[in-house]
């Protein structure tokens, strides 16, 4: 009487008792997840506002005063301090104390009256790309305003001559958690799952009962599935409680099915258990399981598009992202949560994803030895 | 052996450049009690690893009521019952539970299952810590509930790795006694052990050292082999006062090849030409009074020492 699923039920009541033995091992799958999700919900956040400027205004008029004024109105810059020498101006920049210094020369006033080309001096902090970038742009853009208003004005037209009225899709209000919160949802799953399987195989080898197990009528397949199903239903719940901390602490809609959203989830949550279960045949102890744990999730972090979008990397960590089942889950997050996107819609992202939890899954059971040594 | 029920021929295990089991043949007859005796590293557990097919031997081979444990291990897998090092159990379950864990891992079922598990809770006489985790379990009670899950599937060999260390007397007692019933009912038991009254009570013993296999047979038929019992030479036995002021005094005597103490005693292995006058004058110097002398038969620890002692000289001279 061999039976491919032989053991399964035996391993799969066992662990579920272990699992829920131990509040504290339960806490700790529970918990991380739920922290990582708020910290990086709230910290992770693309919007700059509000930057750190020093004013050194050597015109003193109404008309650089107006100009400062319209420069904080935009939000991204506050004037924190006013200094009366270029010097001053750099230090503050070095310093840390500002993140953009504005120059007014003392002709300012007198070169917009007549008419002139009138120039207005802004020392950015390059060293951080994404502050100068938004610095840069803000700063441009209420120049070129301010030009075209005065062109208007000396023209006699009325409007101007081509304008684009863009209109943001998805996410109108450009909010940062948007973009973010699916992505640490594809990592704060991760994270706790790769390292429940891993350690399960590895704890058994550890206490010496995988003899036991080795010694008896067990398939391989019985084996893995019992290791597999309760860390599952487990996940799932996890993935529930994240979707319900997406949706209600970062107001983050989902306009897509939520049957799509869970079995996107199903499908990683399943591919991740194989991958760990994979480290556990293999590692000999706890500390190797969690150290190849860690090595493979690392990756993920930049490779998955959870910060850096795919589309810009050099074409062999395009390759990367690809292999990394993150890489989907983040993908199909966006799309059903953010656009509404359907199963239909993508496909060949969930073909992908079952593909690797049937692999993963396939993988163990083929290269679990039923030996020691 | 006629009825052997395990067969083991050349069997050999190496990691690496290290040879762990180093062409090992004996056989065990069904029904006995077989104790694999050997010091720490020398290939016990190797050899109960390879038996119960959960590691490949490199060399060699070994069957198990016809089957061949390297090749056909999921048939022995219903016969054999396999108590591991140190009983390893679910530390986190309870008593019970590690039973019906086991009890499901061997294909019973709702009844039947109930229904075997008070047969072994009765036979293991666990009834008083059923609902205890195997966390909080005293050594002796971890080894009789390991027990307990190794007998599940009613196995005909049972192989027990080190079954007694680190339990108290009683317990270890007890699991003898048990060890002999089951004995009695034609199951095969093999055992590895440390102690030596336990191979005394083996109906075979083996002895592993430095992962040859250096005698194996009968307790009472190894302890006539004439390595053991060197002609021209006798064992006698030595009760007196101050044993280790005279194990130091008759050692330096010429004739006497071997002194240990043992107790209120001191072994000796003397030549012939000794006489006991000899002894008691030589213990009268070191002012040891009325020594009681009278020859003994060696030991199985004698049979082992001399034998080591042997194979360590040997082994040096390759």
């Amino acid at each position: 009487m061999k039976t491919p699923f032989r053991g399964f039920t035996a391993i799969l009541l066992k662990e579920f008792t272990v699992v829920f033995r131990d509040p504290t091992a339960l806490f700790f799958m529970f918990f991380p997840p739920v922290v990582q999700i708020i910290a990086f919900g709230f910290a992770l956040d693309n919007d700059v506002k509000h930057m750190a400027t020093v004013v050194l205004n050597q015109d003193r008029t109404v008309e650089s005063r107006q100009f400062l004024e319209k420069l904080e109105n935009t939000a991204t810059f506050r004037v924190v301090g006013e200094v009366s020498s270029v010097d001053e101006l750099s230090a503050a920049i070095r310093q840390g104390r500002a993140y953009v210094g504005v120059q007014i020369p003392p002709d300012f006033a007198r070169n917009v009256r007549a008419g002139r080309n009138a120039q207005v001096q802004v020392l950015i902090d390059g060293s951080s790309s994404t502050i100068a970038l938004q610095a840069l742009q803000t700063a441009m853009g209420l120049a070129m305003r301010e030009s075209l208003v005065t062109t208007l004005k000396e023209s006699g037209r009325r409007e101007m001559p081509i304008e684009v009225r863009p209109q943001m899709l998805y996410n109108p209000t450009m909010k940062s958690a948007h973009f973010f919160v699916p992505g640490v949802m594809g990592l704060a799953l991760q994270i706790a799952t790769v390292l429940a399987t891993a350690l399960s195989i590895v704890r058994e080898r550890e206490r010496g009962t995988l003899e036991n197990l080795l010694v008896a009528p067990l398939s391989k397949s019985g084996l893995m599935l019992g290791k597999i199903m309760p860390y599952l239903c487990i996940s799932m719940t996890m993935a529930t409680g994240i979707f319900f901390v997406a949706r209600w602490v970062f107001g983050i809609p989902i306009r897509g099915d939520m049957s799509a959203l869970f079995l996107a989830a199903f499908l990683y949550v399943f591919t991740l258990l194989g991958v760990g279960l994979l480290i556990s045949t293999r590692a000999q102890n706890h500390m190797q399981a969690m150290q190849i744990s860690l090595a493979l999730i690392l990756p993920s972090v930049f490779f998955s598009g959870f910060i850096f979008p795919i589309e810009t990397m050099p074409r062999i960590f395009q390759w990367i992202s690809a292999m990394i089942p993150a890489t989907y889950f983040i993908e199909l997050m966006r799309a059903i949560m953010l656009r509404g996107a359907s199963i239909q819609d993508y496909w060949l992202h969930f073909v992908v994803l079952a593909g690797m939890a049937a692999g993963f899954f396939s993988l163990c059971v083929l290269r679990f030895r039923q030996k020691l040594g | 052996m006629a009825d052997a029920i395990i067969q083991v021929e050349n069997l050999t295990k190496r990691f690496g450049y290290f040879t762990a089991v180093d062409h090992v043949s004996f056989s065990v007859g069904k029904g006995s009690i077989f104790g694999f005796l050997g010091p720490n590293g020398s290939g016990k557990s190797t050899v109960i690893r390879m038996l119960c097919g959960i590691l490949a031997p490199s060399d060699g081979q070994a069957r198990i009521a016809g089957f061949d444990v390297a090749r056909q291990s999921d048939q022995l897998k219903g016969i054999i019952g396999y108590m591991s090092q140190k009983f390893s159990l679910y530390d986190e379950l309870t008593v019970t539970e590690n039973l019906l864990f086991y009890g499901r891992l061997y294909g019973f079922r709702g009844a039947a299952l109930r229904q075997r598990m008070d047969e072994l809770i009765a036979l293991a006489h666990l009834s008083p810590y059923l609902n205890r985790r195997a966390a909080l379990l005293s050594g002796g009670w971890r080894q009789r509930l390991a027990m307990a899950c190794a007998l599940m599937h009613k196995p005909t060999v049972l192989f027990l790795d080190e079954p007694t260390a680190g339990i108290d007397p009683v317990a270890r007692r007890e699991l003898w006694d048990l060890l002999f019933e089951f004995s009695g009912q034609g199951m095969t038991l093999f055992v590895t052990t440390h102690y030596m009254d336990e191979a005394e009570r083996c109906s075979h013993v083996g002895y592993i050292y430095m992962s040859k296999l250096i005698v194996c047979g009968v307790p009472d038929d190894l302890k006539t082999l004439p390595a053991v019992n060197p002609s021209g030479a006798r064992r006698l036995d030595v009760t007196c006062d101050h044993v280790t002021v005279g194990l130091q005094a008759v050692r330096q005597m010429p004739g006497v090849r071997s002194a240990t103490v043992f107790g209120q005693s001191m072994h000796l292995l003397v030549e012939n030409g000794v006489s006991e006058s000899a002894l008691v004058n030589r213990l009268a110097e070191v002012g040891i009074q009325h020594p009681d002398i009278r020859p003994i038969a060696p030991s199985l620890e004698d049979v082992f020492v001399t034998l080591s002692a042997e194979q360590a000289e040997n082994g040096g001279g390759k």
